[in-house]
């Protein structure tokens, strides 16, 4: 089986009007089996940025830490929040010293700008070639269905309510045609001025 | 091979080239000049030159374990049926998997086999499709023969003794016959390896062993009302529709009782899983 299909998972981000969604299902399993319902995929990465990490779940927490890490020390050193263009950068150098040998966990990050708040979206491949695109990114196991439910469902300049709904409509849609994913979602909506964290009901088969 | 010739025997006394005024006409020269009964059927139901034809589909999606001989590969799905003293009560899943996609959540995973049984599906769909409704041909004509309707003894024994002959082949059935005869509630399990054993309460699939947690710690309770056992039947399926990743979509309950099979209740798992998961 395919090391990136083992636990399952699916991570997905949009951006909207001065705003910016990122959405993961709850699932960890091991192939057919689901051990729980409540993993995180995930990570707050400074107070208006959100890493997400689909993939083999113990590369998708060993990279969250070692980046966590990084950051700690950066902050200090420069005394003052990173900026996404740059912690992507971060994300790519740390996945591509892995270039021969890389971690299997594909990252998505959402966030604001510290200073200007422009929306940011991009996502990076298990070795780090980063993707910086306008409207949507995702990475999991059910991909070809989340690319089909964004692609129907997404518009631009949408306000925080609706990017919420909307999002939440892809995710949900997605995972339910997907045995390895699901079993709950969480949606995260960075504003300028908050994150508001659901969890949504979901199918729990 | 069972096919053909199953065919064959039905054929024969319908076949044209059959003599009429049958036995007086019968040839003196026997067997030279007695018709060729594989004329009459069409070219493409006869059996092919060359070894045996593989009926079934390659199974196709994740190759997680090597095929080899014995490891019996148990495709996405969970199906349970036991026995009560009012009848045998099954219950199955309805979801399809192409490796991790989810090709359908709403397959018919129970194929009536006549009205007073029922077959259970688990492997490959066109496999149990296919085997079990020729099956129901068999047992139909065996009850115009008889006058008495086939025991799930009978009919599970053609069942196994049909797929027995391409074992090896890559058919794919893990099914369960359900049904009511003289002796009372009858249940077997039969698969494609060939194993055909009686039992009061049986579990195939992915998500058996999930099933199975649920089923045996509720038996001798389900034994007090036929509500009772359909409760716990769907309690079952909707537990291992929660932990394996390849069973879910809805619950569909049936019940086969001295007058026939009926259908007790059809629930989306979602549904369910509100009420249980809370409890």
């Amino acid at each position: 089986m395919s090391i990136l299909a083992c636990n399952g998972g699916a991570v997905l981000a949009m951006r909207g009007r001065g705003c910016v969604a990122i959405a993961a299902d709850r699932r960890f399993g091991i192939q057919a089996q689901t051990v729980s319902t409540d993993c995180q995929r995930i990570f707050p990465m400074g107070q208006r940025l959100l890493l997400g990490l689909a993939g083999l779940a113990t590369d998708v927490q060993s990279v969250a830490q070692r980046l966590k890490f990084r950051l700690n020390l950066y902050e200090l050193k420069e005394g003052r929040q990173i900026k996404p263009q740059t912690f992507m950068s971060m994300v790519s150098n740390l996945l591509y010293e892995r270039r021969f040998g890389p971690y299997y966990a594909e990252p998505v990050i959402a966030g604001l700008d510290p200073v200007s708040l422009e929306p940011f979206i991009c996502s990076l491949d298990l070795i780090g070639c980063p993707m910086v695109t306008q409207d949507f990114v995702l990475s999991g196991t059910c991909s070809e269905q989340m690319y089909g439910m964004c692609e129907s469902l997404w518009e631009p300049d949408m306000e925080p309510e609706h990017l919420f709904e909307t999002i939440s409509q892809a995710m949900l849609n997605a995972v339910d045609r997907d045995a390895i994913s699901g079993m709950g979602v969480v949606v995260h909506v960075i504003e300028k001025d908050k994150i508001t964290t659901r969890t949504l009901k979901a199918r729990m088969d | 091979m069972a096919l053909a010739s199953v065919l064959r025997a039905e054929l024969a006394e319908f076949s044209p080239n059959f003599p009429k005024n049958f036995p007086k006409n019968f040839p003196k020269n026997f067997p030279e000049d007695f018709p060729d009964d594989s004329e009459g059927i069409p070219e493409i139901l006869r059996d092919p030159p060359g070894p045996p034809r593989v009926l079934a589909a390659p199974p196709w999606g994740f190759e997680a374990e090597p095929e080899g001989p014995g490891l019996q590969i148990l495709h996405g799905t969970t199906t349970l049926a036991f026995k009560t003293p009012h009848g045998v009560t099954v219950a199955v899943d309805s979801r399809a998997t192409a490796g991790s996609y989810i090709a359908s959540q709403s397959v018919r995973k129970v194929l009536p086999i006549g009205g007073r049984m029922l077959g259970t599906m688990a492997g490959g769909a066109a496999d149990c499709a296919f085997w079990q409704r020729l099956v129901a041909r068999q047992c139909r004509v065996q009850e115009l023969r008889n006058k008495e309707p086939v025991s799930v003894a009978a009919a599970s024994k053609l069942l196994a003794n049909l797929v027995y002959q391409y074992k090896g082949l890559g058919l794919s059935l893990g099914t369960m016959l359900c049904g009511w005869d003289k002796r009372g509630p009858g249940l077997y399990y039969v698969d494609s390896e060939g194993q055909r054993v009686a039992g009061a309460a049986f579990a195939v699939g992915s998500g058996s062993s999930y099933a199975y947690g649920v089923l045996d710690r509720g038996l001798a309770a389900a034994a007090r009302s036929e509500e009772a056992a359909c409760e716990l039947a769907r309690r079952a399926i909707a537990q291992a529709a929660h932990r394996d990743a390849y069973s879910g979509g809805c619950v569909r309950v049936m019940h086969v009782g001295p007058e026939g099979w009926r259908e007790v209740s059809h629930h989306d798992i979602a549904e369910l899983q509100d009420k249980y998961l809370e409890a």
